[in-house]
């Protein structure tokens, strides 16, 4: 490609003689199909001429009209004929059959460009792949900074411990698990947060956009984290001061400031758009980076003993907190994730002095409760309830849960039958607390790269094996989405 | 009128074909399916020099390529072809 306009003397020949417009109105109904009326003349005539077949690969002439299927069909014809350009449909694709080969040009590069724009727009989806051709501003920083940076599976880009600002552990093993969360980062490296300058100061999705340049910057001193700290205080007024504070409070106020912080800067967008959109947007669900990977739904079905009546509702959430105490008659303490998750998602009777109206049989009656993933989000976390609070006296529970690295969310999901969904997840971080709820600490285990675990505590990060993390008591457990949906 | 040819026709009426095909390529990039075809045409290319045409290569790769495809991936593109057929006619799988 590159500088050459045309890359063969045929086609140039072509061009001159016939011009752009075969190509142009060929590309337009039977490659990218722009309108329905593209597509109906699709489906109905691009049919190989010689043996009638839709494809699977076809070629058209850009001189007559034939179509033809890859190989012989169109090959006989353009020899017959003595023509000499065709398009491949599926790609649309230039073939010049004097250099029996592909060949590009920019003008038609530029056409086809529009026509797929134009498809996407019409089949209301977003354009397809397209190779990356940097634009002039691109191509004048790459030529700026020469230096190219090459990410080996033993590189330790992306990887910065934290100061120690004072009891400031909780913060920065939420930050560690954070920063390693896949599509956050690929969300933050590619610049996708966008917000007015005036209240970008006050912006912490802006701070964690700045922190994400600042741990991929190549840099290997620790970071403070002073001003995030300080944007959380201004923000989330219950953690504001220098005590310890709940790693799990701190990850839940982190999120709600960011989603707050998100939705901010979208209405500003909106604010130049038209007011028309607004309304639009407003109605809908959030959409924002936080809900799209944190939010699922919990459904809660609560079945009436008379009637068998049941009412459901569904509830946004963006964790799972588990009981690891001792389950009601003769349970016995779960002993592994797996073990809380099946006492979460179990039918619990609510007991004889809790009586519910139920809305099929008008009365009150008592009811069983239960619980269940409706939809689940892209990242899981857990939250291990290790703090208990009995009669004003605060204990943790120490035992031992296992969890696995690999874990497949199917049993709890609502709709067990005719579910293709795939609900499989990996670990990717793991917050810890050792020691006592006065004098305790937290460090973070995080997936670095695939199968490379590395232990940050503070300032200190060394590798890790996967057995010392699934070893570890384990307080907020991280899992990531295996498969992504499209839509 | 064959199978898929109906099939064909169907799909590329909805506009579901472009976007099974958009669903294709992404999944074949996630699996690093694309990365191993790139590897195989590198390959190719040194062995049997920088004369070839894009026919040649692909007539190399493709039996390679084809092999590379994941078998889930094959079932979850015919199980959404499925459902828009289905969808065409009224039916409910």
């Amino acid at each position: 490609m590159g500088e050459i306009a045309t890359a063969c003397q045929h086609f140039a020949a072509y061009v001159k003689e016939f011009g752009f417009d075969s190509f142009s109105v060929v590309h337009a109904f039977f490659s990218a199909c722009v309108t329905k009326e593209a597509r109906r003349r699709k489906a109905l005539s691009c049919l190989c001429y010689t043996c009638g077949g839709s494809g699977p690969q076809l070629y058209s002439c850009l001189h007559c009209i034939y179509f033809g299927c890859k190989g012989q069909h169109i090959l006989d014809h353009l020899k017959t004929s003595k023509h000499v350009i065709a398009l491949e449909l599926c790609y649309g694709m230039i073939y010049c059959n004097s250099c029996k080969d592909f060949i590009y040009d920019q003008q038609c590069q530029a056409i086809a460009e529009k026509h797929l724009r134009k498809e996407a727009r019409n089949l209301n989806k977003s354009v397809s792949w397209r190779p990356w051709i940097p634009s002039q501003v691109e191509m004048n920083l790459l030529r700026q900074h020469p230096k190219r940076r090459h990410v080996t599976p033993c590189s330790s880009i992306g990887l910065r411990g934290l100061l120690n600002l004072g009891s400031t552990c909780f913060m920065n093993c939420i930050v560690q698990a954070l920063i390693h969360t896949p599509l956050l980062r690929d969300y933050f490296l590619s610049e996708r947060h966008e917000c007015s300058i005036k209240s970008s100061i006050n912006c912490l999705v802006c701070e964690v956009s700045r922190l994400f340049q600042e741990f991929y910057s190549g840099a290997r001193g620790p970071l403070s984290l002073h001003r995030l700290l300080h944007l959380i205080w201004n923000h989330a007024r219950h953690l504001a001061g220098y005590e310890q504070q709940d790693a799990h409070e701190f990850f839940m106020a982190t999120l709600d400031v960011l989603h707050r912080h998100c939705e901010n800067s979208q209405n500003n967008e909106s604010d130049k758009n038209s007011i028309a959109q607004k309304t639009e947007t407003s109605n809908t669900q959030c959409n924002c980076i936080i809900d799209q990977i944190f939010t699922g739904g919990l459904q809660s079905d609560v079945v009436c003993q008379k009637c068998q009546g049941v009412s459901t509702t569904i509830d946004p959430f963006w964790d799972i907190s588990l009981d690891l105490g001792e389950a009601q008659p003769g349970g016995g303490p779960p002993k592994s994730l797996i073990d809380c998750l099946e006492r979460f998602t179990r039918a619990e009777h609510l007991g004889s002095n809790v009586k519910i109206k139920c809305s099929n049989c008008e009365s009150y009656q008592e009811s069983t409760k239960q619980l269940s993933m409706r939809t689940l989000p892209i990242v899981a976390s857990f939250h291990l309830k290790r703090f208990e609070r009995i009669s004003l006296i605060n204990k943790k529970i120490s035992t031992f849960i296992s969890f696995p690295s690999e874990l497949d969310m199917t049993p709890f999901m609502s709709q067990k039958k005719d579910n293709h969904g795939d609900y499989r997840y990996s670990l990717y971080a793991v917050v810890n607390h050792v020691g006592t709820l006065d004098k305790g600490h937290y460090t973070a285990y995080v997936r670095h790269q695939k199968d490379i675990w590395v232990k940050c505590d503070d300032d200190i990060i060394t590798t890790a094996t996967i057995k010392q993390v699934l070893d570890s008591e384990g307080y907020l457990l991280f899992y990531h989405k295996k498969v992504l949906e499209y839509e | 009128m064959t199978l898929t040819k109906s099939v064909d026709q169907v799909t590329i009426l909805k506009g579901d074909r472009s976007k099974l095909k958009d669903l294709l390529r992404s999944r074949l990039i996630e699996c690093g399916w694309r990365d191993e075809v790139r590897l195989l045409c590198h390959n190719t290319i040194k062995e049997k020099g920088f004369n070839l045409t894009v026919e040649q290569i692909v007539q190399d790769v493709t039996p390679k390529a084809r092999a590379r495809v994941p078998d889930s991936l094959k079932k979850e593109l015919l199980m959404k072809i499925k459902s828009s057929l289905a969808a065409q006619e009224g039916i409910e799988l």
